[in-house]
């Protein structure tokens, strides 16, 4: 079967995920300014604005592990990144070193 | 209980952290240093997905190969087969009056 083109979800995750990677260290600074009690209130009250105005694709939280091969969101096992199917799919066909159906 | 003030204590700490070198921070106040010491979760974030080689993508990197790309040649003779059996996809609009949209409101 031919892997299948990422759909409109995968590409989604993809621009959250280079999102966050480019905006980390900014989005680290003003956490740090923001949470130090040390620092004046109106300070890290200016730093916890600036914290709003980020896109939503800079959030951490915009990022899901969806399945590898199909890009279905829900059912993902994180070990193989695969959801519940194509990890069935797989482990039958002997693609997943150490994986074998269990029978007692 | 020892008879050790207060005050003494917290010299006593202060030296402690001096000599093994943690934060000196008697009131417990947030500094947000976590922030600045965790590692940044963003470069493993990147590989998450395994990156995708497509035909097409190896037929522009490297031309000399004469890579086919089956799939696509198919598509290709289906639209051709579909057209001249005239099921292609509709022309498209030169105006306003041609358009669907337009028609459908009225």
């Amino acid at each position: 079967m031919p892997k299948p083109f990422p759909n409109i979800r995968v590409m989604r995750d993809i621009k959250a995920r280079e999102g966050f990677a480019g905006a980390e260290i900014a989005r680290r600074a003003y956490l740090y300014v923001a949470r130090n009690q040390a620092l004046p209130a109106q300070v890290r009250y200016q730093a916890q604005l600036q914290l709003n105005t980020f896109d939503r694709y800079t959030r951490p939280t915009s990022v899901v592990n969806r399945c590898t091969e199909t890009g279905r969101g829900r059912g993902v096992i994180s070990e193989f990144g695969l959801c519940r199917y194509q990890f069935r799919l797989k482990a039958r066909a002997g693609e997943l070193p150490g994986v074998k159906k269990a029978s007692w | 209980m020892s008879g050790v003030s207060p005050l003494r204590l917290l010299q006593l700490k202060k030296l402690q952290c001096a000599v093994f070198q943690t934060a000196f921070n008697p009131k417990s106040i947030r500094t947000g240093a976590k922030y600045l010491r965790a590692r940044l979760r963003g470069p493993s974030m990147l590989n998450y997905y395994p990156e995708l080689i497509t035909i097409p993508m190896v037929q522009k990197e490297f031309p000399s190969f004469n890579v086919k790309d089956l799939q696509e040649e198919q598509r290709l003779e289906d639209v051709e087969d579909r057209k001249s059996r005239g099921k292609g996809t509709p022309r498209k609009a030169r105006n306003k009056d041609e358009s669907r949209r337009t028609k459908r409101r009225r």
